[in-house]
């Protein structure tokens, strides 16, 4: 269980964030929109903690995690896809699930041994996404959507409990698209709550039960996908009119 | 011959002061311009422990590689708080401090006189005095290191170092603290720079604060740079290649007034040339959230 209540964030006197409020349960799966500058990017940053909110609570499973660092947070379980890929382009793709595995297990540094069981993990997550054959390729060589891929799978590797998805689909074709919500239904764990951003509200259709929409820092609609669709406020945070 | 020993001897002692430099620098892309003074401190503990105190072989080299790792705890702990440039500028002025100390502290270290006569302790009933021996130990020793060092660039240490190199927001949002990571191969890089510090003193017998200068650090940052970063093979056949480079200059008849500053131009227009032509792979853009 995520909660975020009246968080403000601004840089010099621009509020980014404005008294934002949100909850999430386990297992929802809840889709953000709204226009640009409306605070989505940032106040994922306030929940994975690469930023800090001036003021504002952000809860998870009763216990505070204002203060704590990134990698705290993620050890809680608070996992984190970029909008700007968060793969690392110079190592292999199976080095990228390692390290996800061995910050799981929480490996010794030091070990230098790779453990036959991460290994036989890494395949059957690659096989799944049909990634196994670029197992021992540089993740740079991938496209953008075979990146996008990685980047769930190696968080469902981490065994995340909140995934934070920041748009998954950006840049990439539409067959690929295809291919990532498949993957969101199917491999991320049911009882994960689940946190997308996305400017493409169809995409979320079949994905989220829920939409809320952030507009000027806060949390403006709230509702089911057919009841923010429906709604004349969403016209007017886009385009300035309902007509 | 023993030209040739001398010229192994600190192509090796630069095996393992670059490839400790390496952990930091070639997979964490952090510049800790302050290696050369663990260099130091392991050169200077050696010299104190084995001239004042009579300490065998095995205790300087570990108590050297340990002081060096101190002093990079007390050192990691405020600098690697900053990042990249800043950090480089913070490791160097550490650097300068402990130069300064080395200058100045002239009870402990005898200031710019340096320390004379340091001998080289028997390992068991091992002789080192003699230049082969010295060397075969020394290759022991390398190779142990070198082993070791490949185990970390290999291992999960290694691959995090390299990931938090590319993008440390990503390395955090896996769970794995950049700073833990950043601190511990600081920590094992000093091990590294201290014991050859202590080789090199017992090599040379005499130490004083000019061997620790920047342009001694310069150098080292030419190896690994040259080796390409993150590859120990590199560094390892770079900081021989660099040793013996300038020797190749002995040969040619030039005036001393010349043949100093030849040398050092060399590894300016290698080093320059190198940067150039890599300049992408070596410092990479730095990705944010």
């Amino acid at each position: 269980m995520l909660s975020v209540k009246n968080i403000h964030f601004a840089i010099g006197e621009a509020a980014i964030l404005n008294g934002l409020e949100m909850s999430g349960k386990d297992g929802e799966r809840i889709g953000i929109i709204g226009p640009n500058g409306s605070g989505k990017t940032t106040f994922f940053n306030c929940v994975s903690g690469f930023i800090t909110p001036q003021k504002g609570e952000i809860n998870f499973n009763g216990h505070s995690v204002i203060g704590t660092s990134p990698s705290k947070r993620a050890s809680l379980g608070i996992g984190r896809v970029f909008q700007n890929f968060g793969i690392f382009r110079d190592m292999t793709v199976k080095e990228n699930i390692l390290i996800a595995l061995e910050s799981r297990d929480q490996n010794n540094l030091l070990s230098f041994k790779v453990s036959k069981e991460h290994l036989d993990e890494i395949d059957s997550l690659l096989n799944l996404v049909g990634l196994n054959k670029h197992l021992n390729s540089k993740a740079g060589s991938l496209s953008g959507g075979q990146l996008r891929l990685l980047e769930i799978i190696r968080l469902v590797a981490f065994r995340a409990k909140v995934y934070l998805l920041d748009e998954p689909t950006a840049g990439v074709s539409p067959k690929m698209k295809g291919q990532i919500v498949e993957t969101l239904k199917n491999l991320i764990p049911k009882e994960a709550l689940v946190l997308i951003i996305e400017h493409d509200i169809s995409f979320m259709k079949d994905l989220c039960e829920r939409i809320v929409v952030f507009d000027g820092g806060k949390c403006v609609l709230d509702g089911s996908f057919e009841e923010v669709r429906s709604d004349t406020r969403l016209q007017e945070i886009y385009f300035g009119t309902t007509n | 011959m023993d030209y040739l020993i001398n010229l192994i001897i600190f192509s090796l002692i630069y095996v393992l002061l670059a490839g400790g430099f390496n952990i930091s620098f070639g997979l964490g892309r952090l510049l800790n311009l302050s290696h050369v003074a663990g260099y130091a401190i392991g050169a200077y503990t050696t010299a104190l422990l084995s001239t004042d105190y009579q300490f065998g072989f095995f205790s300087c080299l570990i108590l050297s590689g340990i002081f060096s790792m101190l002093f990079s705890l007390i050192i990691g702990a405020i600098s690697l708080r900053l990042s990249d440039d800043y950090f480089a500028i913070g490791s160097l002025s550490f650097s300068f401090v402990i130069s300064a100390l080395l200058i100045n502290w002239k009870s402990l270290t005898r200031g710019v006189l340096g320390i004379p006569g340091i001998p080289r302790p028997d390992i068991f009933t091992f002789s080192i005095s003699d230049n082969l021996n010295f060397l075969i130990v020394l290759s022991i020793a390398v190779f142990l290191s070198l082993f070791f060092l490949n185990s970390v660039f290999k291992g999960p240490l290694g691959r995090s170092l390299k990931a938090q190199g590319e993008y440390s927001h990503a390395l955090e949002a896996l769970g794995v603290s950049s700073f833990k990571i950043r601190m511990y191969s600081f920590i094992i890089s000093s091990f590294f720079a201290g014991i050859s510090g202590c080789f090199f003193a017992l090599y040379l017998s005499y130490i004083d604060p000019s061997s620790f200068s920047l342009s001694e650090m310069v150098f080292v940052l030419t190896i690994v740079i040259i080796g390409q970063p993150g590859s120990l093979l590199g560094s390892s056949l770079a900081s021989f290649f660099l040793v013996f480079l300038p020797e190749s200059l002995r040969f040619i008849e030039l005036d001393p007034g010349i043949l100093g500053p030849m040398r050092q131009l060399i590894y300016a227009v290698i080093l320059f040339s190198t940067v150039y032509t890599r300049k992408a792979s070596l410092f990479p853009i730095k990705r944010t959230v």
